[in-house]
């Protein structure tokens, strides 16, 4: 479960200070697929990051299955993002110098799992995507939806309980696009939660759960 | 790890042109290095054959005459030969009388260190080394005992000093009185220099001839090398004791020469050391910058790699390591380097001066070389890296 309490996130810009984050108090249980949108700059994108522990609030707490993260250490942190959370960005973030099996199996190095287990499992992922020949192919030899594909099997490397994409969807086209929320929505039903920023209002129907955010603050 | 290697030397080919001058950068600073050292080595070691070749000699030379007065150079007189002459273990004791005199050739002055020596003693002193030059058919001849007004000549002296070459025959005046040149010596050098600006006459001719009675240096040859520094110190007693005075006399042994040398050496290597540290400086700041830029251009690779699970100490890790790979390439290049431009000038040094410095590459060298190469790398690499350990995943993330 994830609860987040007051959470406030502000940022100084010269002189003025900017509400990204003003005292948001939602709960997502275990297993719920939520869609959060919102205008440009409501602040979608440092929720997520405030979810998926890559960034520290300024005030507040985020609580994953319990636990304050805000009192968690770098190294807590990058193991809490390793082993429960697998992100999706909008612009895919391959590493490009990697092909696909390496950039999927890339988590599992982190994780210290040894080589030919990580391959292994590495290749299971991408064909579980739809991309099991497409496994020495570079970034830049594939397709937007197929680059985004190999990143949804690097999120699911370490098989995590949460997957957060933010706008997984705003760079491809909507063909493309529907076949990866199809993609999530299965993630889904296998009882993982899934948490999506989108802007489009067909893709975020399909999700059991809306939230809306304008100006840092949700409303549901 | 095979993995960190997989991403680190892919990540040095990305950036091709720079990581290359970075090794560039190492091997030349590395291969100075060792360059440097090689042939310091070398020159120490043709010195000290030269030397050992004389292993066997002590030198003695008087001190200041008078307690306390540093000015005047005392002598020796042949009740102080004859002692030494006596002493244990001594082969041979030779006098030399040597004496800055005017010498006249020609119409032209100069003054010039004429030595009086037995010639049967040249023998002893300078061993077989010392040959005649030959002289357009007229080769010379030694001095002889019955010999008078008779002198030979040092090669600098026949060639250089006087306008006009000096011949076998030609006739000198030295301190007024004539001296025929019966022969000249070969181009000695090194550490034979001396010879080549000395002239020789016959002790009797000095003592009568040039008023010089005093005895300017004893040169002694001993049996057996292991002896010299017992016999050393026992001619210094005796002759000291002769004139009643303390530390008069100095009796060096070449054993003595050749460790001095060693330290001078050891300090040249230093020298050497810290001016081709400058160049290791240099090429640490073109790893930090490299190392810097890296950071900066994956500053978003760092922040995905993070995002995926990746620690601070994995990261730190990555970089790190492609610091030493670069530096450990830039190391092997720079021993190569090295060897190569020691040998290269050592044989240009040979060809253009005929003088032998071999290039002498110990193994320790090369190692050192090479673990100076890679504590550099990762000292260089170790900001830098802490710097991308340290980034925030999400400033990182957002840059791209
Ligand atoms: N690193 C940052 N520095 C300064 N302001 C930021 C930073 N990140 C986000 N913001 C500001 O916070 C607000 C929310 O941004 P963001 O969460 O990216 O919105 P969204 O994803 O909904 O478009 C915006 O006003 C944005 O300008
Ligand atoms: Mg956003």
């Amino acid at each position: 479960m994830i609860r987040t309490e007051h959470l406030t996130k502000i940022y100084r810009m010269g002189g003025a200070e900017v509400y990204a984050l003003h005292d948001v108090n939602l709960e997502i249980q275990d297993g719920e697929f939520v869609a959060i949108v919102g205008p440009s700059g409501s602040g979608k994108s440092t929720l997520l990051n405030m979810i998926g522990c890559l960034d520290k609030p300024t005030s507040g707490s985020v609580f994953i299955d319990g636990v304050d993260t805000a009192w968690l250490s770098d190294n807590e942190l990058a193991e809490i993002r390793r082993e429960k959370i697998g992100f999706v960005f909008q612009q895919y973030n391959l590493v490009h110098t990697l092909n696909a099996l390496e950039n999927v199996a890339l988590p599992l190095f982190f994780a210290g799992m040894k080589r030919e287990m990580r391959m292994e499992m590495a290749k299971e992922k991408l064909e579980s995507v739809g991309l099991g020949d497409r496994l020495y192919h570079k970034p830049s030899e594939l397709s937007g939806g197929q680059q985004q594909r190999v990143a949804i099997a690097r999120a699911l490397a370490n098989d995590p309980e949460i997957i957060i994409g933010d706008e997984p969807t705003g760079n491809v086209d909507t063909t493309t696009g529907n076949a990866i929320m199809d993609m999530l929505e299965g993630l889904n039903k296998e009882g993982r939660t899934v948490i999506v920023v989108t802007h489009n209002i067909e893709i975020a129907a399909r999700a059991g759960i809306r939230k809306r955010m304008r100006d840092g603050r949700v409303r549901d | 790890m095979k993995d960190a290697f997989l991403l680190v030397y892919r990540s040095i080919k990305e950036r091709k042109a720079r990581s290359t001058l970075t090794i560039l950068g190492i091997t030349v600073g590395i291969g100075a290095v060792i360059a440097l050292i090689s042939l310091g080595f070398g020159m120490q070691a043709s010195i000290t054959e030269q030397l050992i070749e004389m292993a066997d000699v002590i030198m003695v030379t008087p001190g200041s005459a008078e307690f306390g007065s540093w000015g005047v150079v005392g002598s020796f007189t042949d009740r102080d030969l004859a002692d030494v002459r006596r002493i244990g273990g001594v082969k041979d004791a030779v006098a030399m009388r040597g004496e800055m005199e005017d010498v006249e050739f020609r119409g032209e002055k100069l003054r010039i260190q004429v030595v009086g020596i037995d010639p049967r003693d040249i023998g002893a002193v300078f061993g077989t080394a010392i040959a005649l030059q030959e002289d357009e058919g007229i080769a010379g001849r030694d001095l002889r005992e019955n010999d008078r007004r008779a002198c030979q000549i040092g090669y600098s002296i026949a060639t250089d000093y006087f306008g006009e070459e000096i011949r076998v025959n030609d006739r000198l005046s030295i301190n007024g009185s004539k001296f025929r040149v019966v022969g000249i010596l070969a181009k000695q050098g090194g550490f034979r220099s001396e010879v080549d600006t000395s002239i020789y006459v016959t002790t009797r001719d000095s003592i009568t001839m040039l008023d010089n009675k005093d005895i300017s240096t004893i040169f002694v040859r001993v049996w057996d090398i292991g002896d010299a520094e017992r016999i050393a110190n026992e001619i210094e007693a005796r002759i000291d004791e002769n004139h009643k005075l303390d530390d008069f006399t100095s009796a060096m042994t070449m054993s003595g020469a050749i460790e001095q040398l060693g330290t001078i050496f050891g300090l040249l290597q230093v020298v050497l050391i810290a001016l081709s540290s400058i160049s290791l400086l240099v090429a640490a700041m073109g790893i930090m910058n490299t190392m810097l830029m890296a950071v900066m251009e994956r500053t978003h690779e760092i922040g995905v790699m993070k995002a995926i699970g990746a620690k601070n100490r994995n990261i730190l890790t990555l970089f790190l390591l492609e610091a030493s790979v670069v530096s450990v390439i830039g190391g092997v290049c720079g021993c190569m380097l090295g060897v190569i431009a020691a040998r290269a000038i050592s044989f240009g040094i040979q060809t253009a001066f005929t003088v032998e410095i071999a290039a002498i590459v110990k193994p320790e060298v090369l190692l050192g070389g090479l673990a100076v190469a890679i504590l550099v790398g990762i000292l260089s690499g170790l900001y830098p890296a802490r710097k991308a350990a340290k980034m925030s995943p999400v400033e990182a993330v957002r840059y791209g």
